[in-house]
């Protein structure tokens, strides 16, 4: 007996990530989703983020890694609302683990909530977690053959962040290279070049982080 | 891709619209994966082969139908398909400007049940 079932495999986690999606949205709070290879500067990015807009925006953390605390506890050194997530051998956030942890939040005193996905720069694309947008930040010491390499992230962000620009001149990364791949796998990314550690081009980024939350 | 956690997934779906529909065993089922999904289709089977054993989809074979990417270009207004996995531009002129409309899929298509 032949029987159609015509569903989608990841329904469950698409399912789980709508239900996200609709505490967010009666909450009124701005999800962003943070991803990239490890050591890019995610942490680094939500630092900054957090130093430039804390007074114009109620941020929260939600901090996924395989093992241990040490990103909550940078985040909580800045006064800001963290969780943290141990997947415990997962290699991306899914929307189960984002489900589990949404009330510890407080979500209704919040407008821009802050996921920093698990460092890897193939599966958190994969997976909706009932976020408004997707970022992807890569480092200049990553090199340019990256959006390429890996171009599912490139293709499902809004915007991408290319920190550590200040080690342009000790590397051979081609930014026209990777700003030409990364737009031709998706012509509406927003890029922003920025350097966490000295500070350049982050006002940028949160102007245009800002004016996304506000309004939207 | 997690071959192993997305087989887990299709056997529950199998399995759970098998019993759903009244039915007690799984001969067999169609999958339809694009090749732009991100599963290697050989992976997919093995994991499927391992983990069936001890369910009502013990003796199942798993056909893999592998969608190519295909999509529709705003500038020369055409349909086109491709044999690779990503596009980065419109194989007929060249442009930049596309939508891709197939080859994501990661579809339990059917199944034969008994």
């Amino acid at each position: 007996m032949k029987v159609k079932v015509v569903t989608n495999i990841l329904e469950a986690n698409d399912r789980l990530a709508a239900e996200n999606r609709k505490i967010f949205d009666q909450a009124g709070v701005y999800v962003m989703n943070v991803m990239s290879g490890p050591g890019a500067g995610k942490t680094s990015l939500l630092e900054s983020t957090i130093k430039d807009l804390k007074g114009e925006l109620k941020i929260g953390v939600i901090e996924g890694d395989i093992a241990g605390t040490d990103d909550a506890q940078r985040i909580e050194a800045l006064g800001i609302p963290v969780v943290q997530i141990n997947t415990g051998g997962g290699c991306h956030l899914d929307a189960n683990m984002i489900y589990e942890v949404i009330g510890e939040l407080p979500l209704k005193d919040l407008d821009l909530l802050i996921i920093e996905n698990v460092g890897n720069l193939v599966c958190p694309a994969e997976f909706n977690l009932g976020e408004d947008m997707k970022v992807t930040l890569l480092s200049i010491a990553e090199g340019h053959d990256k959006p390429l390499k890996y171009p599912l992230m490139f293709q499902e962000s809004s915007a991408l962040v290319l920190n550590k620009i200040d080690l342009l001149p000790y590397t051979n990364a081609d930014i026209g290279k990777i700003r030409k791949d990364s737009l031709s796998l998706n012509p509406n990314l927003k890029i922003f070049e920025v350097s966490c550690r000295t500070g350049e081009g982050i006002s940028e980024w949160t102007k245009w982080l800002q004016t996304l939350v506000k309004t939207t | 891709m997690h071959e192993v956690s997305i087989a887990q997934g299709l056997l529950e779906i199998a399995i759970d619209n098998c019993k759903k529909q009244g039915y007690q065993s799984i001969d067999s089922i169609k999958a339809k994966i694009g090749k732009a999904s991100g599963v290697v289709p050989d992976s997919l089977l093995f994991a499927f082969e391992a983990l069936k054993k001890d369910t009502i989809a013990g003796k199942a074979t798993l056909t893999i139908e592998e969608i190519p990417v295909g999509g529709f270009c705003d500038s020369c207004k055409k349909h086109f398909t491709v044999d690779e996995a990503y596009v980065i531009e419109c194989p007929l002129c060249r442009s930049a400007s596309f939508k891709i409309e197939t080859g994501r899929e990661l579809n339990i298509d059917e199944m034969e049940v008994s």
